[in-house]
């Protein structure tokens, strides 16, 4: 007779819980349950550890995995902390859970309930396998997206800055700041000569120095600024 | 309905405490500690030591008992360890090794 276990409110059970039949906690068990039937968790139920049954039914807390070999359905109220799998999950409004949930396998009948063993290794491979190419995927794609986009403004901002503003009020001034600019250019050209000593560890920087003189287009805003 | 019960075919390995009555019909190792009664069925294959209020045992316990008030072996009933009750009573049929404290 496969009776149904209880767990009692009043009952604390520190240690592994396993074997045949179905069982409702009600209570507080520290360590892992695992059971062929099924698992009720009450709303005063809290259970520290993983659990594993047919289709475990949550209404209280649960600190670890879930694991149905039928389902897994979190109660209103149910408040969960840990990874669950099943191959039904359902989650209520007002039910807390944090933590990886995945629908995965068959609804495996006869076998699985007999051999709750057997599923388990079949099942935790798929978890692994199905998210991890899925969440890698999307993240490379929108990194050369931006890079992309703020690229090009920067340089476009620069050259509409410089010619715009010159020409009328700061003509004058230029020759003179141009002077003090060779000795700050000077150092430019000499970097790119000796540039050449860097690059060769990481050549993909080379690019940047093109953009070098647009950067000293900017140092004339600054002296700009400074003159005004 | 008994507070907390544990099913023929389930194996709980670790301590049980609570205030509640607590039923056993599997297995238990470990140690078992309540201040209600405590009853293990005839299906029971129990290695704890037992406290609580009072035991009554019908299948097989392996481990030292306190009872606040009684202890019942019953017919086909198994303990082995030492007692310690005010009451103590072993069924025709039970089979019981250990030592006795009823504290005269």
């Amino acid at each position: 007779m496969a009776e149904g276990s209880v767990i009692g409110a009043g009952t604390v059970v520190s240690g592994h819980v396993r074997g045949q039949g179905s069982l409702e906690i009600s209570g507080r068990v520290e360590g892992d349950v695992s059971v062929t039937g099924n698992v009720v968790i009450g709303s005063a139920g809290r259970v520290r550890g993983n659990i594993s049954g047919a289709e475990l039914r949550v209404s209280g807390q649960v600190q670890g995995d879930l694991r149905g070999t039928v389902a897994v359905l979190l109660e209103a109220g149910a408040r969960v902390a840990g990874d669950i799998s099943a191959p039904r999950v359902g989650i209520a409004p007002g039910a807390l859970a944090r933590g990886h949930v995945q629908t995965d396998g068959e609804p495996a009948p006869a076998a699985a309930r007999i051999s709750p063993a057997a599923a388990r290794p079949a099942a935790p491979p798929a978890r692994p396998a199905a998210p991890a190419p899925a969440k890698l995927e999307p993240r490379p794609a929108p990194a050369p997206v931006k890079v992309e986009a703020k690229a090009p403004p920067v340089p476009a901002k620069f050259e509409a800055k410089g010619p715009l503003p010159p020409p009328p009020k700061l003509a004058p001034p230029k020759p003179e700041l141009r002077k003090p600019e060779p000795p700050r250019v000077a150092p430019a050209p000499s970097q790119a000569e000796f540039t050449p000593v860097r690059p060769l560890k990481p050549e993909p920087r080379r690019p940047p120095p093109p953009v070098v003189p647009v950067l000293s287009k900017g140092t004339k805003a600054k002296k700009k600024k400074t003159q005004e | 309905m008994a507070g907390t019960v544990i099913g023929e075919g389930l194996t709980i390995e670790g301590d049980i405490s609570g205030d509640e009555e607590i039923v056993i019909h599997g297995n238990l190792r470990g140690r078992l500690t309540t201040t209600d009664a405590v009853t293990v069925g005839g299906t029971a294959v129990v290695g704890a030591d037992i406290t609580g209020a009072s035991l009554s045992v019908a299948g097989q316990v392996t481990g030292d008992v306190t009872a606040s008030e009684r202890v019942d072996i019953q017919a086909g009933g198994k303990l082995v360890g030492d007692i310690k009750a005010a009451r103590f009573t072993i069924a025709d049929g039970a089979s019981f090794k250990g030592n006795v404290d009823m504290e005269v």
